[in-house]
């Protein structure tokens, strides 16, 4: 397998003193790759903008209007955790379009692995709003493109927080499947077990909240039992993958205990998913902690590629189980009421 | 005989969000009505931990005593979140708010001039009444 990555682009423009989404983020994930030391097996998919049409198939054309003149005013604190300068419209776009530019290289063939190296992250934007450090949805562009070529799409979100913003955006769309596991209670206070999709989507979102502490062993147990049949039957064409990093014990933004080693576990389960080779493309979302994100990053992609690496050990023996016990609970209930509601709702 | 109702005030340490809750204050004079300060626990709070989810903050004590309104049937509840979601949830269980009362703006005046502000989408999306209390009110 190769792997292919977007080429670099300059994202030092989108930087507020202090704050923990920074620049430094990127490098330390291109630092990541460069010690894969893959030669020829690394290629870059060329630099793109993403087009006004490929943000309208996510995001409302007011909400495109309105970042891009705040950021052409100089830009500012949007909300209590996002800012946006000058720089963050043109970055912005270029962070979607390099989903789009990994996606495009990847389907010219069928033996490669795509990780995106973008910031801002994208997964909690919504349609119309931007939050959570996040601006455009990068993963939900990429994957509503995909869409529209007819493929059917699963978006696997391992990042600690929930991707709400991702989960939004296709709430009432089969064509996508949204798993995602996260620290619960935790920002943004969504994703819990029993929000299960829309009316045209019903078990199209598998949420798998977990409490904090929880270890690997029982967010990758709760994957293969809760979402494994479920992403099973709805069989993807594409596995597109939030990859965030805060759920590393190290992070400061979380108290979910995974190691790098875990994220290698995640990378094989990932793949396993797709039912074809070379559709599987991760998009980086959270990850704080340089060092952790670093090493989870590396473990990651050497498992999804095969080869192998020394990483930390997997975490085991945290708290969850009787969670994630209740959620297949809960998801269930959900799932029976809403098809109760519809038959009743279409009776005469 | 009136019934007591849940009142909850959206409060993120502004000033602007002191007069909201202050109106919140001032209007439960129903004897038994509760006020529920509400506050928007970003990522960037997880992190540095700003405000305690257990302890009321002394800024809101005093409000309650500068309004003659008893404590104890003031509650601070702190949920995850951006301000809007937060706000918007407060109509549900665990607070099951009668009214919703809110500043005008909250922090980050800019933005809200171009990206819309989270008093007018809580107006818009709200399944309560909602009170938006003015930036310059007097209160």
């Amino acid at each position: 397998m190769v792997l292919i990555v977007n080429e670099n682009y300059d994202d030092a423009g989108h930087e507020d003193p202090g704050h923990p989404e920074r620049p430094s983020r990127t490098n330390a994930a291109r630092s990541a790759i460069a010690d894969l030391h893959l030669g020829s097996d690394l290629v870059t998919a060329p630099f793109r903008v993403a087009s006004r049409a490929e943000l309208l198939l996510v995001h409302h054309g007011n909400y495109l209007d309105e970042l891009g003149a705040f950021c052409y005013d100089g830009g500012g604190d949007i909300d209590q955790d996002t800012y946006a300068t000058y720089d963050s419209w043109e970055i912005a776009k270029s962070a979607a379009g390099a989903g789009l530019s990994v996606i495009d290289a990847m389907r010219a063939r069928d033996d490669a692995v795509g990780f995106v190296v973008t910031r801002p992250p994208g997964h909690h934007a919504l349609a119309d709003r931007a939050m959570g450090f996040c601006l455009l949805n990068n993963v939900a562009i990429a994957a509503a493109a995909l869409v529209r070529r007819g493929e059917r799409v699963l978006v696997l979100d391992w990042d600690v927080h929930h991707g709400n913003g991702t989960q939004q955006i296709f709430w009432n769309n089969p064509e996508v499947l949204y798993v995602s596991t996260h620290q619960s209670p935790l920002f943004p206070g969504s994703g819990f077990a029993g929000e299960v999709g829309g009316w045209n989507a019903i078990d199209r979102t598998v949420n798998i909240p977990l409490p904090s502490g929880a270890t690997g062993d029982i967010l990758q147990r709760a994957l293969e039992e809760l979402a494994a049949p479920v992403i099973e039957d709805f069989a993807p064409t594409w596995v597109l993958v939030s990859a965030g990093f805060d759920a590393h014990r190290a992070d400061p933004m979380a108290e979910l205990q995974l190691t790098s080693g875990d994220f290698a576990g995640l990378a094989h389960l990932a793949t396993s998913f797709a039912h074809q080779p070379g559709r599987v493309a991760m998009f980086l979302e959270g990850g704080y902690d340089l060092d952790a994100l670093r090493d989870s990053l590396h473990a990651t992609l050497a498992a999804a590629l095969g080869a192998t690496t020394s990483t930390e050990s997997r975490s085991n023996g945290g708290p969850g189980a009787e969670e994630v016990t209740r959620a297949a609970r809960e998801r269930r209930a959900a799932i029976e009421a809403l098809h109760i509601l519809e038959t009743s709702e279409r009776a005469p | 005989m009136s019934v007591a109702r849940t009142i909850a005030v959206g409060f993120d340490g502004s000033r602007e969000s002191e007069s909201a809750v202050r109106w919140a204050l001032l209007e439960a004079h129903q004897p038994h009505d509760d006020v529920v300060v509400v506050h928007a626990a970003g990522m960037l709070e997880h992190l540095h931990g700003a405000l305690s989810r257990d302890v009321t903050p002394p800024r809101v004590l005093v409000l309650a005593r500068e309004c003659n309104f008893n404590e104890m049937h003031l509650r601070w509840f702190v949920d995850d979140g951006d301000a809007c979601s937060v706000l918007l949830r407060a109509g549900a269980p665990p607070i099951n708010a009668d009214l919703l009362v809110v500043g005008s703006r909250g922090k980050g005046h800019r933005a809200e001039l171009l990206l819309g502000s989270t008093s007018l989408e809580v107006v818009q999306n709200a399944t309560m009444p909602v009170v938006v209390v003015p930036t310059h009110s007097s209160l």
